[in-house]
C-alpha cells in the first residue's frame, strides 16, 4: 500500500512538472503583457524598461526555472494586472469557487444517485421515462446557455433570484462564506444548478445503467428468493455494488466541477478563481494564469490519487487479495 | 438587496425631503488600480474622476472648466501657464489642499514610474509662487496644456509620504493601489479588486452637489448577456456598454432607458507605407501596391461605409472623414467630406495604377479590441473583392495583435484611435500621422510608417500656436494633406450605448467616462 502511494506520488510530481512546462511555453502565444500594462502614450523605452523589470527579456528556460523556484516556496509572483501577490488573490477568490463547487457537487451526487436508482427500479414507469428524456437536456445543452436561460427565467421574468454575483458574504477567519446570509444562499442557487446539472445527469445515467446491470445478477435473484424486502435488496445489495465505478466518476467529476466552473463563473459573474483566470487570459496576466493552471493540475492529480486509494477501501476484493498475501 | 434599498428610501424620506438612494452600476472592465498616476486607461481614469479632482476638468459638453484651479492664464508670451488654486479645499482625510500638493502630484505623475508622464513632456519647470499659485513653464508656447491635464489628479503629499506611496508602483503595487485620498465628490469606502468597489459622498466636497446618491457600488460584469439581464432584473441601475444588438430590444422595456451617443474613438484602416513588398495573400512577395496613392484611394472608394453602418452597426455609428470626430473642437470643417462609395471609380484607379486584374494581400484585424472589429473586416473583404482585390483576413486577440503590428507583420490593418489627454486633433497627428521618431516621441503608433515632410514641419507650429484661428488653419492644411494622400482610410466613429433603469437621470460624455456627480435617482 505504502509503496503504491509513493509510486503514485512520484508519477504525480512528474505530471505536474510537465503540465507546468506545457502551460508556461504556451503563454508566449497568448500575447504580450506589456501592451496591456502601458497606456497608448507609452514610448519604446517604457516598454523595454518594464520588460526588463518583469524579467520577460530573459530566455524561456530561465523564466520557467524562476517560476518553479518561487512556486515550490508557495510564491507565484505578483499579478501584472492587480499589482498584488498572486497567492493572496487566489486565497481571496478560492472560497467562492470551492463553495460553489461543493454545493454543485452535493446537488449532483444526491440527485444523481437518487434519480439513477429511481429510474433503474421503475425503469418502465412514465416518470422514469420523463426523467431520462429531461436528462438529455442536461447532457447536451452547453453550460452558458443553461445559465443564461435560468437567469432570464428566475431573475428577469420572475425576479426571484439575483442575476449575478455572490450576494452578501460573511468573513470567518479569512474565508468569505455566502452560506450565512439570505442573499448569499439565494445567489448560490442558479450557479450551482448550472454547474452541477451536467454532472448530475452523468451520475444519474451511470447509476441507472450500473444498477440495471447489477439487478440482473444471480445474487439479487437469490436475495429476492430469500424473501428479503425490496428496499433491502435494492439499497443494501444492489446499490452498494454499483458504487465502485460511480465513485471513480464522481471523483474525477469533482475536479471537473472546479475546473469547468470557469464558464459558470463567467455567466454569473461569480467572483471565483475561474473568473479570475478568464480575466487573466484577456490581460495576459502570466503569473495568475500559471498559478491557476498549476493549482488545477495539483487538484486533478490529488483527486486521482485519492480515488485510487478509495478503491481499495470500497472494493473488498482488493483488500482480500492483499491480506491473503499471495 | 432590494429590501435594504427600499428601507433606505423610507428612512431617507423620513429624514429629509430630498430622495436619496443607493446606486449600483456595472461596466465591462474593473479599474485595475486606484492610483491615478499608475495606469493611463479609460476605465481607471474614468472611475478615479469620481474620487480625485484635477486642476481643471471636463464639463458635460467636453469643455474644460475650473476644478481645483479657480482660474489660469498664460505667462508672458506663452512661456507657460499660471494656475490660481481654490482655497479651503480638503482631502478626504481632512488635510488641506495647497500648491505643495500640486507640486508633489507633478513630481509623482511625471516620474519615470508613472504611466501619465507624457502629459508633462512639454513642461520644463514648475514653480510654487505662494500657497495658492503655481506656475508651469513649457519648452514652447503650449495653448493646449490646461486641457491636456484634465485627467491629472491631485494627491496629498503628507498622505502619500506617510503611506510610502510617493511614486506609483505598477509592478507590485503600493498603498495607493488600493486606497484613495482625493478631494473628489466621492470617497472610497470599500475596494475589492475585480469584485466590487463602493464609494460614498464626500461630506466636505467643495463644489455644489447635484446628485442624490447615498452610496454607489461598481461591479465589473464581463459577460454582456449577464449585464443586460442584471439591468432588466433591476439588480443594477446602470450598465455600460449595452451590446448594439440588445439596444433595440431594451428600448421596448418600460423600465429601462437607452441613451446613445458618439464616442471619441475613430476606426480606420492603415497601410504598410514603407514596405517594399506585400507579405501576405496571393500576391505575397510582389511590389507593394499601397505605396501608390491611387491604390489607397481605390480602397477608400471601394468600401461602402454606409452599408457597414446599416448592417453591422444597425444605424448607430457615424461615418468618419478624419482621424478625430466632429464632436471635438479641432475637427476640420472644410474637410468634412469622405470619399464616396464608387466601385467603378475604384476599378478605374486600380487600372490606372496598373492593377487591372487586382491583387491579393493580407488584412490584420483584432477580434476582441473594438466592438464588431472582425465583422467589419469581413465586410471590407467582401467589398474589396468586388473591385478585384482579394483579401486574406488574419484576425486575432488584441494581446497578439499589437506585437504583430509592431513587428510590421501586415499589409493593411484595422486601428481605432481615441485622442486621450488633450482630446485634440494634435493627438492623432502626433501618434499616427507623424513620421516615426523615437527620440522626439513622435509617430509611435504609426505602424505603417506614413511620412509627409510638410505635415512633420507643421506639427510643432500646431502645438505652439496660441491664436485659435491660425491654429485651425494649420490643422485644416494638415488634414488636407493626410486626406489627399489617403494615409489612412477613416471608416466610422463608434457609438456609445448606455442602459439604465428608467428612474435614473445621468449624463453621457463622449469620452465614455461615467461621472457619478451627475446621477439622480428618482
Amino acid at each position: 500500500m505504502l509503496s503504491f502511494i509513493i509510486r503514485r506520488l512520484g508519477q504525480s510530481v512528474l505530471v505536474l512538472l510537465v503540465t507546468g512546462l506545457i502551460a508556461f511555453s504556451m503563454f508566449r502565444f497568448v500575447g504580450d503583457p506589456i501592451d496591456n500594462m502601458l497606456g497608448q502614450e507609452r514610448t519604446i523605452e517604457d516598454v523595454e524598461r518594464l520588460r526588463a523589470q518583469l524579467g520577460l527579456d530573459q530566455p524561456f528556460p530561465v523564466q520557467y526555472y524562476k517560476f518553479l523556484e518561487g512556486a515550490v516556496q508557495g510564491n507565484f509572483g505578483v499579478s501584472y494586472r492587480q499589482g498584488r501577490p498572486v497567492s493572496e488573490i487566489l486565497l481571496e477568490r478560492a472560497p467562492a469557487t470551492l463553495e460553489l463547487a461543493a454545493v454543485s457537487g452535493v446537488l449532483a451526487i444526491v440527485f444523481g444517485i437518487a434519480l439513477g436508482v429511481f429510474t433503474a427500479i421503475r425503469r418502465n414507469g412514465a416518470t422514469a421515462h420523463m426523467i431520462m428524456a429531461a436528462s438529455l437536456i442536461g447532457v447536451s445543452l452547453p453550460t452558458f446557455l443553461i445559465g443564461i436561460l435560468l437567469i432570464y427565467l428566475f431573475s428577469v421574468e420572475l425576479g426571484w433570484l439575483p442575476s449575478f454575483g455572490r450576494g452578501e458574504t460573511v468573513d470567518i477567519g479569512g474565508w468569505s462564506t455566502g452560506f450565512l446570509t439570505e442573499s448569499g444562499l439565494k445567489a448560490l442557487i442558479l450557479p450551482s444548478i448550472t454547474l452541477g446539472l451536467y454532472q448530475m445527469t452523468l451520475i444519474m445515467r451511470l447509476v441507472r445503467s450500473e444498477m440495471l446491470e447489477v439487478l440482473r445478477q444471480d445474487y439479487i435473484r437469490f436475495a429476492r428468493a430469500r424473501g428479503l424486502k425490496d428496499r433491502v435488496v435494492n439499497f443494501r445489495h444492489a446499490l452498494k455494488n454499483t458504487m465502485v465505478p460511480v465513485v471513480t466518476v464522481i471523483g474525477l467529476q469533482l475536479g471537473a466541477i472546479i475546473a469547468f466552473a470557469i464558464i459558470t463563473e463567467t455567466v454569473f459573474q461569480w467572483p471565483g478563481v475561474g473568473l479570475l483566470f478568464i480575466n487573466a487570459i484577456q490581460f495576459v496576466d502570466v503569473p495568475v494564469m500559471a498559478a491557476y493552471l498549476m493549482l488545477i493540475s495539483v487538484m486533478f492529480v490529488g483527486i486521482n490519487l485519492m480515488v485510487d486509494i478509495l478503491y481499495v477501501f470500497i472494493d473488498p476484493r482488493l483488500r482480500v487479495d492483499r491480506a491473503g498475501g499471495h | 438587496m432590494k429590501r435594504i434599498a427600499s428601507l433606505c428610501v423610507v428612512s431617507a424620506v423620513l429624514a429629509s425631503p430630498a430622495l436619496a438612494e443607493e446606486f449600483q452600476w456595472a461596466g465591462q472592465t474593473d479599474p485595475q488600480t486606484m492610483d491615478p498616476h499608475a495606469v493611463s486607461s479609460a476605465p481607471v481614469l474614468g472611475f478615479l474622476n469620481n474620487v480625485y479632482d484635477g486642476l481643471v476638468r471636463m464639463s458635460k459638453d467636453m469643455e474644460i472648466e475650473p476644478s481645483l484651479a479657480e482660474s489660469w492664464e498664460p505667462i508672458g508670451e506663452g512661456e507657460g501657464w499660471r494656475f490660481t488654486l481654490r482655497q479651503g479645499v480638503t482631502f478626504h482625510d481632512g488635510a488641506a489642499f495647497d500648491a505643495d500638493d500640486v507640486l508633489f502630484s507633478y513630481e509623482r505623475a511625471s516620474d519615470e514610474s508613472s504611466d501619465v508622464r507624457s502629459w508633462f513632456s512639454p513642461v520644463t519647470e514648475v514653480k510654487v509662487v505662494d500657497d495658492f499659485t503655481i506656475e508651469f513653464y513649457t519648452n514652447a508656447p503650449n495653448p493646449l496644456f490646461p486641457a491636456s491635464i484634465a485627467n491629472w489628479m491631485m494627491m496629498d503629499r503628507g498622505w502619500a509620504e506617510a503611506n510610502n506611496a510617493t511614486r506609483p508602483d505598477k509592478e507590485s503595487g503600493n498603498f495607493a493601489t488600493l486606497n484613495v485620498n482625493g478631494t473628489g465628490a466621492f470617497m472610497l469606502e470599500d475596494r475589492q479588486p475585480g469584485l466590487s468597489t463602493t464609494v460614498v459622498p464626500n461630506p466636505n466636497y467643495w463644489d455644489a452637489v447635484e446628485h442624490n446618491i447615498t452610496k454607489a457600488t461598481f461591479t465589473p460584469i464581463q459577460n454582456p448577456a449577464t449585464a443586460v439581464a442584471a439591468l432588466l432584473s433591476g439588480d443594477v441601475d446602470f450598465v455600460e456598454p449595452v451590446p448594439i444588438q440588445d439596444a433595440a430590444r431594451l428600448e421596448q422595456d418600460p423600465n429601462v432607458n437607452i441613451i446613445r451617443g458618439i464616442e471619441t474613438r475613430t476606426i480606420m484602416l492603415g497601410f504598410a507605407h514603407e514596405a517594399d513588398t506585400l507579405k501576405y495573400g496571393t500576391s505575397a512577395g510582389d511590389a507593394n501596391p499601397f505605396q501608390d496613392v491611387r491604390v489607397r484611394e481605390a480602397v477608400a472608394k471601394a468600401i461602402n461605409v454606409d452599408a457597414i453602418l446599416q448592417t453591422i452597426w444597425r444605424g448607430s455609428a457615424e461615418a468618419a472623414s478624419q482621424l478625430v470626430t466632429p464632436a471635438l473642437s479641432s475637427y476640420s470643417e472644410v474637410h468634412a467630406e469622405r470619399p464616396a462609395f464608387d466601385p467603378e471609380g475604384a476599378k478605374a484607379l486600380l487600372a490606372e495604377a496598373g492593377y487591372v486584374d487586382g491583387f491579393g494581400f493580407g488584412l490584420k484585424c483584432p477580434n476582441d479590441r473594438y466592438p464588431n472589429d472582425e465583422a467589419v473586416c469581413q465586410a471590407i473583404t467582401a467589398m474589396l473583392a468586388q473591385v478585384g482585390i482579394q483579401v486574406e483576413i488574419d484576425a486575432m486577440p488584441v494581446s497578439n495583435y499589437w506585437p504583430e503590428l509592431r513587428a510590421d507583420n501586415f499589409d493593411m490593418y484595422l486601428l481605432g484611435w481615441s485622442p486621450g489627454g488633450s482630446l485634440d486633433h494634435e493627438h492623432p497627428l502626433r501618434f499616427l500621422a507623424s513620421t516615426p521618431n523615437e527620440e522626439k516621441k513622435l509617430g509611435s503608433w504609426n505602424f505603417g510608417g506614413y511620412s509627409n515632410a510638410r505635415l512633420d514641419e507643421a506639427l510643432p507650429s500646431i502645438l505652439a500656436e496660441i491664436d485659435p484661428a491660425k491654429r485651425q488653419a494649420l490643422i485644416d492644411e494638415v488634414v488636407g494633406i493626410y486626406q489627399s494622400e489617403h494615409a489612412y482610410v477613416p471608416l466610422y466613429t463608434q457609438p456609445l450605448v448606455w442602459g439604465m433603469r428608467s428612474n435614473i437621470d445621468l449624463t453621457q460624455r463622449p469620452d465614455n467616462f461615467f461621472i457619478l456627480r451627475w446621477v439622480t435617482v428618482n
